[in-house]
C-alpha cells in the first residue's frame, strides 16, 4: 500500500503513519502533551523533509489537541481565562517565532535551530522527568518534600487578576511570559509546546493539576492553528495528507490514551516516557556531531528559493 | 501493484539511406497517471529498416526546481548551510538503447549528441554560502536522482524484431513513477550505424497528472492561506468527530 504524499514529495506507506500517529497519540492522552516534540523527529527519521514534518506536524497538533480539549472542557477542566492569557503571549511569541524561523531560512541555519532546540528540550525536559519519575519511585531514598504553598516573587508582580477555575490570584506578566515562550518554540520545533507548558505550570503558577492538561491544550489549539497558517502561507510546507493522516491515527490513540493513564502507574509510565524523550534527544544530536556519509545532498521538499 | 499500463502508439520509420526520407507518424496521446498508484508504464514502439542498427531513446520529462544541500562542520556541528539552487532540473530522464552504450557508439559521440546522464544539461544554479563549484553540486545532483530513479539508464531495453521485408519493428517500455510531474516529456530517437548516428526523430508524451495530490500541490503554492484555513479547518473537524464517534459510541 502506497500513498503520495503530495508536499513533501515522497511515496509512503501510510500505515507505518497511521501507527506512529496512533502510538504517539496513546503518549500525549496519556501524559497530555500533543506529541509533536516526538513526532516531528520522528518524522524526519523517516525521511520527511524537515520543514514540511514541522509544518504539517503543526497542523496535526490542531486536530488532536481540539480533541483533547473537548474531553476535558465536559469534565469542567479547562480554565479558559488563565488559557486566553497564555494564548495572547503565545500569539505573539508565535510572530517571532516564524520570523526567526525565515530569517535563519535565509541565512541557512535552520536545520541547526531545529535540531539545537530539540536537542537541548528533549535532553532537559527527558532529565527531569527522568529524576522526578525515580524520585517519586522512591530510588533516591528520600523523604518527599511538600511544596511551598506559597507564591514566588513572580506571581506577586504587577496586575493581578483572579483566575477561579486555577483558585488563583497572580499577576498576568508570567502566564503572558509563559505563553510567549512556548510560542517562538512551537513555531520553531513544530510542536504544541504542551511539554515544556505542562512543567511551567505546575511548577511556576503552581495551577492544581487537574486544570493543566485541559488548559494547555486548549490554548495549543490557537497557537499550533496560527503557526500552521504562517507556515502554510510563507513556505507552502504543510502537508494535509500528512497530518490528517497522523490525526487518523492520533486521535484514536489520543483517545485510548486518556482511558489507560487512569489505570496504569504513573511514576513508571514517566519515567520510560522521559527515557523515550531522551533518546529522541540523542538522536538528534548524533545527527549534528557525525559526519554524514555524502557532505553534499539533495533537500527535498525544502527548495523554496 | 498493477501498473497503469498506456500504450503510446508511435510510428517511427528510419530510413537510413536517404535522411531526407525519414518519416515521423506519430498518434500522440495524453496520458493519465494517477499518484498513489506505483506509476505509469508507458510502450513505445515504431518501425525501422533492419540491418546493422542500433536505436537510442532519450526521454527528457519537465523542469522542475531543485535545491543541494553542503554539509560543513562548524565548532563540531554539521550543518547544511551551502545550498545550490537550480531552476531547470529535468524531473524525469530516461535514455534507452538496443545495446550496451559503448558497442553503439563511442563516448565522444554521445558527448556531441548530448546523450547520458552525465550529458544532460541541468542548466545555471544560484550557489549561496558555498565555496564549491558547481560542477561538483551537478555531479551529486545527477547521482542523487539516479539513485531515486528519475535519472536513468537502462542499456539494452530496446528490443528490436525483423519484420516484413526490409521493415523492422523496435518496441521498449519504461516505468513513470508515481509522483512524476505533469507536462510535456519529449522523446527524441536515435538511429546509429557503425557508431554514427544516421537519422534522428523527436515526438512528446503529455502526461495529465489527473490525481488528487498535483491539486493539493498546486493549491498550496497558489493559494497558500486559503490552503493555511482549509488545513486548519479539516484538522479540527477531524479531531472533533474522533472525539464525538468516542463519546457516542463509548468506543472504550
Amino acid at each position: 500500500m502506497e500513498l503520495y504524499l503530495p508536499i513533501a514529495e515522497l511515496s509512503v506507506n501510510p500505515i507505518i503513519f497511521l501507527i506512529l500517529g496512533m502510538l504517539v497519540g496513546i503518549l500525549s492522552g496519556m501524559f497530555g502533551v500533543g506529541g509533536g516534540f516526538l513526532m516531528t523527529p520522528l518524522l524526519v527519521l523517516l525521511g520527511i523533509p524537515p520543514a514540511v514534518a514541522v509544518a504539517s506536524e503543526a497542523n496535526h497538533i490542531v486536530g488532536s489537541s481540539l480533541s483533547g480539549t473537548i474531553g476535558h472542557l465536559k469534565r469542567n477542566a479547562v480554565d479558559i481565562k488563565l488559557g486566553n492569557l497564555l494564548l495572547a503571549g503565545g500569539i505573539l511569541g508565535s510572530f517571532v517565532g516564524i520570523s526567526i524561523f525565515n530569517s535563519l531560512i535565509k541565512v541557512g541555519l535552520i536545520d541547526l535551530l531545529i535540531s539545537l532546540t530539540y536537542f537541548l528540550f528533549l535532553t532537559g525536559v527527558g532529565s527531569f522527568m527522568l529524576y522526578e519519575s525515580l524520585d517519586s519511585m522512591g530510588v533516591f531514598n528520600k523523604k518527599k518534600k511538600s511544596k511551598p504553598y506559597h507564591h514566588s516573587w513572580i506571581m506577586g508582580l504587577p496586575i493581578r487578576m483572579r483566575f477561579k477555575k486555577s483558585g488563583l490570584y497572580i499577576s498576568i506578566i508570567p502566564p503572558l511570559t509563559i505563553g510567549f515562550i512556548v510560542g517562538i518554540l512551537a513555531s520553531i520545533m513544530g510542536v504544541g509546546g504542551g511539554f515544556i507548558m505542562i512543567p511551567a505550570m505546575i511548577y511556576i503558577l503552581r495551577m492544581p493539576t487537574s486544570v493543566v492538561i485541559g488548559t494547555s491544550l486548549y490554548q495549543i489549539i490557537f497557537v499550533t492553528a496560527i503557526v500552521t497558517l504562517l507556515h502554510s502561507y510563507h513556505n507552502q510546507t504543510v502537508d494535509i495528507v500528512l497530518a490528517l493522516i497522523l490525526l487518523l491515527g492520533g486521535a484514536v490513540g489520543a483517545q485510548i490514551g486518556v482511558k489507560l493513564s487512569s489505570r496504569l502507574e504513573g511514576p513508571m509510565l514517566r519515567a520510560s516516557l522521559a527515557v523515550l524523550v531522551l533518546s529522541v534527544g540523542i538522536v538528534m544530536a548524533s545527527d549534528l556531531l557525525i559526519r554524514p556519509d555524502e557532505t553534499i545532498t539533495l533537500l527535498i521538499g525544502g527548495g523554496s528559493h | 501493484m498493477k501498473h497503469y499500463i498506456k500504450i503510446i502508439f508511435i510510428l517511427i520509420v528510419l530510413c537510413a539511406q536517404a535522411p531526407l526520407d525519414l518519416v515521423i507518424d506519430t498518434n500522440e496521446r495524453d496520458v493519465q497517471i494517477n499518484p498513489g498508484i506505483s506509476g505509469t508504464r508507458v510502450v513505445l514502439f515504431g518501425a525501422t529498416p533492419t540491418g546493422k542498427r542500433d536505436i537510442m531513446i532519450e526521454i527528457v520529462g519537465p523542469p522542475k526546481n531543485q535545491t543541494m544541500q553542503e554539509k560543513r562542520r562548524f565548532f563540531g556541528i554539521w550543518l547544511g548551510r551551502g545550498k545550490s539552487y537550480y531552476n531547470n532540473v529535468p524531473s524525469y530522464y530516461n535514455i534507452l538503447s538496443s545495446g550496451p552504450f559503448k558497442d553503439i557508439a563511442d563516448q565522444e559521440n554521445l558527448n556531441k549528441l548530448g546523450l547520458g546522464i552525465k550529458n544532460l544539461p541541468l542548466g545555471r544554479a544560484k550557489i549561496k554560502h558555498s565555496t564549491i563549484k558547481q560542477i561538483e553540486f551537478d555531479d551529486r545532483l545527477r547521482s542523487e536522482m539516479h539513485d531515486k530513479g528519475q535519472f536513468l539508464e537502462k542499456e539494452g531495453d530496446i528490443i528490436l524484431r525483423s519484420g516484413p521485408g526490409k521493415v523492422g519493428l523496435f518496441r521498449t517500455e519504461f516505468l513513470l513513477p508515481p509522483n512524476s510531474l505533469q507536462g510535456k516529456y519529449f522523446v527524441r530517437y536515435f538511429l546509429f550505424q557503425n557508431g554514427e548516428a544516421i537519422s534522428y526523430a523527436e515526438s512528446s508524451i503529455e502526461l495529465k497528472q489527473a490525481g488528487f495530490a498535483r491539486l493539493i500541490w498546486l493549491f498550496a503554492n497558489k493559494f497558500s492561506l486559503l490552503y493555511g484555513i482549509i488545513a486548519i479547518i479539516l484538522s479540527g473537524l477531524l479531531g472533533w468527530i474522533v472525539s464525538i464517534l468516542f463519546t457516542r459510541l463509548k468506543l472504550i
